[in-house]
């Protein structure tokens, strides 16, 4: 069976197989990294049924652009990226969609936030690694898609801000802001969650 | 020589390809087929009438890839399906099924949605088996047909 | 502390500065405790986060998730241009002289099963399935005994409402 066959195949054995058609070889590359692309699905849209959606729609696409994998990044990252420009298209069809509150409207400005206290004890100290896991992932889902968006690529997938601009089809400016702000927010996120223990 | 064999290999295909003619089924008899109707939320019960599944049920659905946490049914009926003779079976005012046992464990499903065939599955349903025909509701719901033989 | 000077700090601590303003603010935040916090706060948000990549897992089976991903793919493969159709006698002739011997093993298989079986019936489930519907997806559970098939039929409304049938089945 392929599971045995390509288990122990490394992934750019796997990719070579696949772009010549062996989809046993695909569907081991998805089983091995499935759940890391629908984790950033997830982080971007948090949404259990678009990031199962999304994920699904990058692995097809991926298949459809194999050609084009020349090896320059990891399969991972490549697939990472795929993902995540899916999710981004996503998010801006949303966005045309939804009327935009005054709060989000101050969130792109930065307001409130820059001109917030700064918060000198660190409201992850002595945390359990699980429950730091679970406080980011509540502090996370409050935010706006925007900031939760820009965190996601600085933080996660480590792009730069020209890269992010590019991504995001906004200003490096932009990108700053709203990543300064994202922070800013999750630390007081982070600490009125501390507070209400 | 090459001719007698192409009518050797002929005759052993029309014989032996389709033991259905030539090896008579031992089985003439009957079925008990349980056929289930069932609801599947993440929500409030959708009526109070209703009762979830039974425990082995419920564990059966919720180790599938099914996403829902509760499962409620919503119509049963165990119907005895005699050999080859289509029998419908309402599930509800707009779902029916017409099940057909064919022998030998075969049976054939017809699943009608609002008079018109939804779908059509044949296949062997022995004892301990299940068979789900599912799909989406509104709301995030799910609707499942499951047929079984009956003990 | 101005916008700018935030987010030159910000820009300092992700390595995003050229070299000569990544000295400066070095030598300002050694100076200015405003900067020297702020940096601090901004730091220890990067460290939570470097930590928290979302342990997630897809909610959803091996099998499962990769039928629906196939058949998206199969759906938009290239239809490949049929061959051109040999005579009907030369596929008889390919088709027969092959199936010839398979029938008369499987013939004595069949014979050998009746003979020891002590029941009717296979032991492996095989699904003939004619969908109607040509978005459903198939599914095999060997483990629990179960065959899926999802559909892509449109949803029901208020199943529960409608009263369950009679349960007398229709003759």
């Amino acid at each position: 069976m392929a599971e045995t066959a390509y288990s122990s195949a490394d992934d750019p054995a796997l990719v070579r197989a696949a772009q010549k058609g062996d989809t046993d070889a695909f569907e081991e590359l998805v089983a091995r990294h499935r759940d890391k692309i629908y984790a950033r699905a997830f982080s971007m849209m948090r949404h259990e049924d678009e990031a199962v959606d999304l994920s699904q729609e990058a692995w097809v696409k991926g298949w459809q652009r194999l050609a084009q994998f020349q090896g320059e990044s990891s399969f991972a990252t490549w697939m990472t990226r795929i993902v995540i420009n899916l999710c981004l298209d996503e998010l801006r069809k949303q966005k045309r969609h939804r009327t935009e509150s005054i709060e989000e409207m101050d969130e792109e400005s930065g307001g409130v936030e820059r001109q917030m206290p700064v918060i000198t004890t660190n409201p992850t100290e002595r945390l359990e690694r699980g429950e730091l896991r679970q406080r980011i992932d509540q502090a996370m889902a409050q935010m706006s898609n925007e900031h939760r968006t820009v965190l996601v690529l600085h933080e996660f997938e480590e792009m730069e801000y020209k890269e992010i601009a590019k991504a995001m089809n906004c200003s490096i400016g932009t990108v700053m802001s709203r990543l300064f702000y994202a922070r800013r927010k999750l630390a007081a996120l982070l600490a009125d969650l501390k507070k209400q223990e | 020589m090459r001719f007698g064999l192409f009518c050797v290999s002929l005759l052993l295909v029309t014989v032996f390809l389709f033991p259905g003619v030539t090896l008579a089924a031992s089985d003439t008899g009957t079925v008990n087929i349980e056929a289930q109707l069932v609801w599947g939320t993440n929500g409030p019960k959708p009526d109070s009438k209703l009762k979830l599944v039974g425990p082995k049920m419920s564990e059966r659905l919720k180790s599938s890839p099914f996403k829902w946490d509760h499962y409620y049914e919503v119509n049963r009926q165990t119907v005895p399906v005699k050999i080859n003779k289509a029998t419908t079976i309402p599930m509800s005012k707009d779902c029916q099924i017409v099940i057909t046992y064919l022998g030998d464990s075969q049976i054939k499903l017809d699943l009608i949605g609002k008079g018109q065939l939804v779908n059509t599955v044949t296949q062997a349903l022995p004892k301990g088996e299940l068979l789900v025909v599912g799909g989406n509701a509104e709301n995030s719901t799910a609707w499942f047909v499951i047929i079984r033989q009956a003990d | 502390m101005t916008e700018e000077q935030q987010l030159k700090l910000q820009a300092f601590l992700d390595g995003e500065l050229p070299e000569k303003d990544a000295r400066e603010v070095a030598a300002w935040v050694a100076r200015d405790a405003e900067a020297t916090d702020l940096l601090a706060e901004l730091r220890n948000t990067r460290k939570a986060l470097a930590d928290f990549e979302p342990a997630l897992k897809l909610p959803e089976s091996r099998e499962f998730y990769w039928s629906k991903i196939q058949r998206e793919i199969q759906r938009l493969e290239p239809v490949q241009a049929p061959a051109k159709s040999p005579s009907l006698f030369t596929l008889l002739r390919r088709a027969l002289l092959p199936l010839g011997a398979v029938a008369v093993l499987a013939v004595a298989g069949v014979f050998a099963f009746r003979q020891f079986s002590t029941q009717g019936g296979t032991s492996h489930t095989q699904v003939n399935a004619m969908l109607a519907d040509v978005g459903a997806i198939h599914y095999r559970d060997q483990a629990q005994g179960m065959t899926v098939i999802w559909l892509s039929y449109p949803a029901e409304k208020k199943l529960a409402d409608n009263p369950p049938a009679s349960t007398l089945p229709a003759k």
